[in-house]
C-alpha cells in the first residue's frame, strides 16, 4: 500500500500569527535576524510598530523578551531551532522559564528537516525544553495544527517552545482536527500495536500503520503534539492489551518523546516492549536534501514498520513499504 | 532631585553599610564587599534620583541585593526588622537575589543578563508611552566579561533607549581576584561610547560625583553609563586590606569591630 501523499501550504504560522495579533495588542513579534525565514515577514508588514529585530543576539533576544513578558506583553521569539534553544539556554532558563513568564519560543527546522548540517539541525531541542520546569512543549505536525496550537498557546500561563517546520508545509489535518493543549489524538484505534508520534514523523506513523494493518496488525496511531505536558492517560488507555509500542520523532530518542513514553510505559509498570524511532545518539550531517537524512538515519515509514515488526512479526520478513512519487507542491513522508 | 527618600545619599550609604554587616555578621560571611563598594551608588541614586512608583530598577549581579535590602527601609519597601532574616532558611531575603526578593523589578543570579532586562524594560515604557519612566540597572564590572551585555548595549544603543542608566560597580572583583588580572576590560568609558552610550566615570566613593553623573546620564539623549570606580572594603577600616571582596569573612569579633566602627562613625 502506498503512503499517503498530502498537498502543501505556504506560511500557514506567519498568517495564522498575522490574524491572532490584529485584535491583540500585548502580542509582541521579535526575530532574529530570521524574519522570512520564520514568515513573520507577514507580521512585519502588518503590524511593523510590534516588531523588534533582536539581530544575530540571541542571549540578548530571550531575556528582553522575559522582561517584556513582565510588563504584560507577550512576546513570540523566532529563529531557529537551534539557535532558539541551544545558546541562550541559560537565558530562557533564568528570564523567561524560572519567572514563569508567558515568552513563545518559536524555532523553525526541526530535526534533519535542515540539510544544512549539525549547526542548524535541531536534534535535541525538545530534550532541552521539556527538561526545564514551567515550560509547554508543542512539536506540531502540518499546516492545520500549526494555526490550532498557535491560537491555544497564546494565553498559556508559563513559556512556551513551539516547534514547527519551515518551508512547504503539509496538510494532513482537515478543519475537524481537535488540538488541545492537554490531549494526545488517537488518530486510528487498534489492539495489537501502538505507534507514538509527533511532528513530522506522524505522516510517516500513518503510512506505517496502514502497511502494518494490511499485514494483518491491528495498529493504533497516537499523535502527541504536547510532548510536555504529556497526556499520559491517553497513552495507557492506548498501550493496554497492545504486544508493541513504537515511538517516532524527527529529534534524538532520548530526551524527547521516545524517553516520555519510555518514563510513562515504566511508571505504569506495563511491560510493554518499546521501540524508539528517531537518531540514535549521533549528529547527522550536511546534505543536498532532507529526506535523504531521513533515509539515512532512520526515521522513515520502513522503519517503523521495521521496529514494529520486530515486535509484532513473529520473526517473518517485514512487509514492504512503497514510496510514492511526488508532484511540484506535495509531501509525503519518507 | 527627585529621589522619594527624605534621607541624605550619604546618610543612605552609612546605613547601607551598617546593616549590611549586621545581616552578614549572623553568618560570619557573606557579601559585604559587594555592598561596601555599591554603598554611594545606591545612596546617591535612591536618595536623589529614583522614584519607586515611576522607575524600573534592575540589580543585575544578584549577590549585589543585599544592598538593595540594606537601603529598602528607607524607600518604604521594606520592614527593617526583616533584614534579620537574610540568608536565613525560608527567608524571602535570600542572599542571592531571586524571584522572591522584593524592592527591586529584576535581579539577576546569572550574571550579565541584567542590561537585556533594562533594555526590555525600557522598550515596553516605550511601547506604553511611559517616557517620563527610567530604567535604573546595577551592573557590576566582572559582567562586562559576557558577550550579552554587549548585545545588551548593541541594542539599547540602536533603539535609542535613552531612558537606560546603569550604575557599574567597577571594583575590580571577581571571584578569581582582580578583574584586572583575569581580563582586560578596560577602557571601559570608551567602549560603552563607541556602542553609542554616554559614559561618566567617577569615583564611586564620592556621593556628590555620581548624584551629578547620574544627572548627566539622565539629561544625555543616549543610554548612558555611570562607571562608579570603587573598592569592596571601603568605608569599613577594620577589615583586612586582603580580605577577598567577592564573599568577605567576618567572624564574631571582627564583626563586633566593624559595627563598633561604623556606629561611632554616624555619631
Amino acid at each position: 500500500m502506498a503512503s499517503r501523499v498530502y498537498p502543501t501550504t505556504l506560511k500557514p504560522y506567519g498568517q495564522a500569527l498575522v490574524d491572532v495579533a490584529r485584535d491583540r495588542d500585548d502580542i509582541l513579534c521579535l526575530t532574529g535576524d530570521l524574519t522570512r525565514q520564520c514568515e513573520i515577514d507577514l507580521f512585519q508588514e502588518a503590524y511593523p510598530e510590534r516588531f523588534i529585530h533582536a539581530g544575530m543576539a540571541e542571549a540578548n533576544m530571550m531575556s528582553m523578551a522575559g522582561a517584556l513578558a513582565r510588563r504584560g506583553h507577550i512576546p513570540f521569539v523566532h529563529t531557529f531551532g537551534v539557535f532558539a534553544t541551544r545558546r541562550p539556554l541559560d537565558q530562557i532558563i533564568n528570564s523567561i522559564a524560572y519567572p514563569n513568564l508567558p515568552v513563545r519560543i518559536v524555532g523553525f527546522m526541526p530535526g534533519v528537516s535542515s540539510p544544512g548540517g549539525p549547526s542548524h539541525q535541531a536534534i535535541d531541542d525538545v530534550a532541552l525544553m521539556r527538561s526545564i520546569p514551567n515550560m509547554t512543549v508543542v512539536d506540531v505536525a502540518d499546516a492545520t495544527e500549526t494555526r490550532q496550537a498557535l491560537e491555544a498557546i497564546v494565553d498559556v500561563k508559563g513559556p512556551v517552545y513551539l516547534r514547527l517546520k519551515r518551508g512547504e508545509i503539509p496538510v494532513i489535518f482537515g478543519d475537524d482536527h481537535d488540538f488541545r493543549l492537554d490531549r494526545a489524538q488517537v488518530i486510528r484505534g487498534g489492539r495489537d500495536l501502538v505507534i507514538v508520534a509527533s511532528g513530522m514523523l506522524v505522516s510517516a506513523a500513518i503510512a506505517a500503520a496502514e502497511t502494518l494493518v494490511a499485514a494483518g496488525i491491528d495498529t493504533a496511531v497516537v499523535n502527541v503534539p504536547v510532548v510536555k505536558p504529556l497526556d499520559t492517560r491517553t497513552l495507557l488507555d492506548t498501550f493496554a492489551g497492545a504486544r508493541g509500542v513504537v515511538t517516532a520523532e524527527n529529534h534524538l530518542v532520548t530526551g524527547g518523546l521516545g524517553s516520555a513514553v519510555a518514563e510513562t510505559l515504566a511508571e505504569a509498570g506495563l511491560g510493554i516492549p518499546l521501540r524508539r524511532i528517531g537518531l540514535q545518539d549521533t549528529f547527522a550531517e550536511g546534505a543536498k536534501s532532507a529526506p535523504s537524512l531521513f533515509a539515512k538515519y532512520g526515521l522513515g515509514t520502513v522503519d517503523i514498520v521495521g521496529a514494529a515488526w520486530e515486535l509484532v512479526g513473529n520473526g517473518t520478513p517485514a512487509p514492504a513499504v512503497e514510496v510514492p512519487d511526488l508532484a511540484e507542491g506535495e509531501y509525503a513522508p519518507v | 532631585m527627585t529621589g522619594s527618600t527624605t534621607i541624605t545619599r550619604d546618610e543612605l550609604a552609612h546605613l547601607i553599610r551598617l546593616r549590611a554587616v549586621r545581616m552578614i555578621a549572623t553568618h560570619g560571611f557573606g557579601y559585604l564587599g559587594q555592598a561596601l563598594s555599591s554603598a554611594e551608588l545606591f545612596g546617591s541614586l535612591f536618595a536623589d534620583h529614583y522614584v519607586h512608583e515611576r522607575d524600573d530598577l534592575i540589580v543585575s549581579p544578584g549577590h549585589y541585593i543585599i544592598a538593595a535590602f540594606a537601603a529598602a527601609p528607607e524607600l518604604g519597601l521594606l520592614d527593617e526588622a526583616e533584614l534579620t532574616t537574610y540568608g536565613e532558611d525560608g527567608s524571602r531575603l535570600e542572599a542571592i537575589g531571586t524571584e522572591k526578593s522584593p524592592v527591586v523589578d529584576l535581579v539577576c543570579g546569572s550574571l550579565g543578563t541584567g542590561l537585556s532586562g533594562a533594555v526590555g524594560f525600557a522598550l515596553s515604557n516605550r511601547l506604553k508611552g511611559l517616557t517620563d519612566a527610567r530604567t535604573f540597572a546595577l551592573v557590576s564590572d566582572g559582567e562586562l566579561e559576557e558577550g550579552q551585555l554587549w548585545e545588551a548595549a548593541m541594542f539599547a544603543a540602536h533603539n535609542q533607549l535613552s531612558n537606560i542608566v546603569v550604575l557599574l560597580d567597577a571594583n575590580d572583583s571577581q571571584v578569581d581576584g582582580p578583574v584586572s588580572s583575569i581580563t582586560t576590560i578596560e577602557p571601559i568609558a570608551d567602549k560603552f561610547e563607541s556602542f553609542g552610550w554616554a559614559a561618566f566615570d567617577v569615583d564611586g566613593h564620592d556621593s556628590d560625583a555620581v548624584t551629578a553623573a547620574i544627572a548627566a546620564a539622565i539629561d544625555d539623549p543616549r543610554p548612558g553609563v555611570v562607571i562608579g570606580r570603587t573598592s569592596t572594603i571601603h568605608g569599613l577600616d577594620v577589615l583586612p586590606p586582603d580580605a577577598d571582596g567577592h564573599f568577605i569573612k567576618l567572624p564574631a569579633d571582627l564583626a563586633a569591630a566593624a559595627i563598633a566602627e561604623l556606629e561611632a562613625r554616624r555619631g
